[in-house]
């Protein structure tokens, strides 16, 4: 019987190696057969600016012998995987993907060029509102709470950093972004947590009334006092050293503390989370309240710490829209990128590391379609503004799939005496 | 005659004098219900709304207003509006064309006015406001490449639409002309005029993918960028005011920039000027003396309708020959004598 199991799992997955081999074959062939056929030309990728101290060449491809080589390539993988059957192919078809969306640059940018260094400071400058976003959902979901009001505390502290930036400057005014969103994630706690309100109702909740109130305030404040709504920008803070190597240092280390510190958030959430005793008590809580509860470990003061932290960063978050950026504030400013934040999250298997990861595919995918949209390519501007939008649900469907959450998410935690 | 006869009668006249009381007792009343940007977007919306409050301060008429938050909300704001007992009532962008077309036909005793719209038939109670904003915006364009000294300049748009893209082809149109007349070749990033197409934010309200699009287009060597999308320009503007004016300049639009948007006016070249206060007022003295009919009034360089804004705090980098020529391009183009597609 059991060797019997052995075989059937052996089988399903040679099975499912030889399905995910044909198909990489056959992708490599649509890749020549689209992009390959007929292409003439070089596509240059300009890695240095005109002001950078450092100038490198360009980066010349030749348009049809890279895409032919990319799709030989990636029908390589296709085979290899079919003959030898690996445990893990996910590396094979992660390298895949990859020269896949190389051909496709390469085919859109056969006799023209483009600055390749310039689209990846792009990627990470749009990947920190989501990665900030994402980081606050773990904060959340980890502790069980699912918060769907990201959007809003975006909002409010775009709001609050355009405003209080405005009148006490940018330090101060990001301080008190952070201040306000924790405030909102203290209000999300009571409800959820303390009044056991359905979570997805009262985060749909905060989001609305944050739209609605900074609305409000917009036209009945700053619409009347422009000075109010003209805050001191962070301006981009070059790293010693390490901003003068080429390609790399523009792309991470010429940036505006805001990207340093969701960076650091990254890190010090990830090393909080798994390898900390707190953080060991936080997920417990997520997973298992009650059993958490019995050790001694307070559910609901847990839960509405990292709610609060959890505003705090989305606070963060927000601050950036205003003082990281544009340096003033108008009506639903942050675009639901709290949502695009939530699916990073998911993405990244409510891990902080894996959000980052998510956020930068979707500052890539956001980035790169400015590019296309550039260089004209026959794809219409319209089908390019999708890309992320397709990259987020690809993604989400497509990959992550059996992502688990928190066990006890959604749930509200009753104490029983 | 029976009793409900008598009811109906005597219902319908009372229904009618309180009509006539209500209108007598209301004054005259100018309406605006605003595009999703807002009254304070330092573009059309905002210039709408002041020619609104010319009519105020010059005709001593009432004003009302409702801000969109949300596409979903033009026809319940303009259904309110009508209900107000509105004189006139001002629609404000292209993206409102579907709602005011449906309103006007529900209520056909109620005037409307739409900004940048212009039916293909002619209802008799809307008259639609646009304007020749690429006559100016060839100016721009031809100034633009007079200046940029990468020889790059760059546009983008909020959505493909053409009060959205008659900038933009007008823009083009200039690079080009002052290419066939120096035999240079500045490039346009952004917008192709023939194919149609270039890159739009797909949105009016996210400032910071102005900021982002500027950055992009200033990646790819422009010096000199167009943003067509309303507040999200001032994303673009806030960039360029980091990044330096002789480094990257910005072309405002709709409104004088300068005067708009005051703290960063070291960026702004030139704003490409849409005078829609000015059309906006003369449609409501036209509702006021009851001369209003249905149908289009167009805003040229002519008319003053549009055109191309002083330019203030970088003048010294536009030469006195330059400024010459864009001069002589503006009578050339009102004259004919200059077919800017060409």
């Amino acid at each position: 019987m059991n060797t019997l199991n052995k075989n059937e799992i052996e089988n399903t997955k040679s099975k499912r190696s030889k399905i995910i081999g044909l198909s990489l074959i056959f992708f490599g062939f649509v890749i020549y057969l689209f992009f390959g056929l007929g292409i003439e030309g070089q596509a240059t990728f300009r890695l240095s600016r005109p002001t950078d101290p450092f100038a490198l060449p360009n980066l010349i491809l030749p348009a049809h012998s890279f895409i032919g080589l990319s799709a030989l390539l990636i029908a390589f993988f296709g085979g290899r995987i079919i003959m030898k059957a690996p445990k893990n192919f996910t590396i094979f078809v992660a390298l895949s993907f990859f020269l896949a969306i190389a051909a496709f640059l390469v085919w859109a940018t056969a006799g023209k060029s483009f600055s390749l260094t310039g689209m990846l400071q792009a990627t990470v400058v749009r990947a920190v509102p989501i990665a900030l976003a994402a980081m606050a959902g773990i904060m959340c979901e980890r502790v069980a709470v699912i918060n769907i009001g990201i959007e809003g505390m975006l909002l409010a502290g775009a709001f609050a950093g355009a405003l209080f930036g405005s009148i006490f400057g940018n330090l101060i005014g990001l301080v008190l972004a952070i201040l306000v969103g924790g405030g909102f994630g203290f209000i999300l706690a009571a409800l959820v947590v303390t009044f056991r309100v359905d979570q997805i109702i009262a985060g749909v909740a905060i989001n609305i009334f944050v739209l609605g109130i900074t609305s409000f305030l917009t036209s009945h404040l700053l619409k009347s006092n422009p000075e109010l709504n003209d805050a001191p920008i962070f301006k981009s803070i070059d790293i010693p050293f390490f901003s003068e190597i080429p390609v790399l240092g523009s792309v991470f280390f010429k940036h505006n503390i805001f990207v340093y510190f969701s960076i650091f958030i990254v890190i010090v959430s990830t090393y909080y989370l798994f390898k900390t005793a707190y953080g060991l008590r936080a997920r417990a809580v997520g997973e298992h309240p009650k059993a958490a509860e019995t050790l001694g470990i307070s559910v609901i003061r847990t839960r509405f710490n990292h709610v609060i932290i959890g505003g705090m960063i989305a606070g963060f978050g927000g601050a950036w829209f205003t003082l990281g950026s544009v340096g003033r504030f108008d009506e639903g400013m942050t675009g639901g990128r709290g949502f695009i934040g939530l699916a990073a999250m998911i993405f990244g298997r409510w891990h902080p590391i894996g959000a980052l990861f998510a956020a930068l595919v979707f500052g890539f995918a956001d980035s790169l379609q400015q590019k296309l949209a550039i260089l004209r390519t026959p794809i219409p501007s319209e089908f390019l503004a999708m890309a992320p939008y397709l990259v987020t649900i690809i993604v989400v469907a497509g990959i992550v799939g059996n992502a688990k959450p928190p066990q006890a998410i959604g749930k509200a935690y009753v104490k029983e005496n | 005659m029976n009793f409900k006869k008598i009811l109906k009668i005597f219902s319908g006249a009372f229904a009618g004098l309180l009509i006539m009381a209500i209108n007598s007792a209301n004054a005259f009343t100018a309406c605006q219900v605003t595009d999703v940007g807002g009254v304070d977007d330092k573009s059309f919306n905002q210039t709408a709304w002041k020619g609104v409050q010319d009519a105020v301060a010059k005709h001593g008429v009432e004003s009302k207003l409702l801000e969109s938050k949300a596409e979903t909300d033009y026809e319940p704001h303009l259904n309110s509006m009508v209900s107000a007992g509105c004189d006139i009532i001002v629609a404000v962008g292209f993206m409102m064309g579907e709602a005011t077309k449906n309103a006007a036909e529900a209520y056909p005793d109620t005037k409307f006015t739409i900004i940048d719209f212009a039916y293909a038939e002619t209802l008799a109670n809307v008259k639609g406001q646009v304007s020749a904003t690429d006559q100016a915006a060839f100016l721009a364009g031809y100034l633009s490449a007079g200046v940029s000294k990468t020889g790059m300049v760059g546009t983008f748009g909020g959505i493909n639409i053409p009060p959205v893209t008659a900038f933009m082809d007008g823009f083009a149109w200039g690079v080009k002309h002052y290419n066939k007349v120096k035999g240079t070749n500045v490039q346009v990033l952004g917008w192709d005029p023939d194919a149609r197409d270039g890159l739009f934010t797909n949105n009016f309200d996210s400032l910071d993918d102005g900021r982002a699009f500027a950055q992009n287009l200033y990646d790819e060597g422009a010096d000199i960028v167009l943003p067509v999308a309303g507040p999200v320009g001032l994303g673009s503007a806030s960039l360029a005011a980091e990044l330096g004016s002789d480094k990257l300049k910005i072309i405002g639009v709709d409104a004088d920039m300068t005067m708009t948007d005051p703290t960063r006016k070291e960026v702004y070249l030139t704003s490409i000027l849409k005078h829609m206060d000015v059309t906006t007022l003369s449609v409501i003295e036209e509702v006021k003396s009851g001369n209003f009919s249905g149908g289009v009034i167009v805003g040229t360089l002519e008319n003053n309708g549009v055109g191309l804004a002083p330019y203030h705090s970088l003048a010294n980098v536009v030469s006195s020959e330059l400024a010459a020529e864009v001069e002589e391009l503006r009578k050339g183009i009102i004259s004919g004598s200059i077919v800017m597609n060409k």
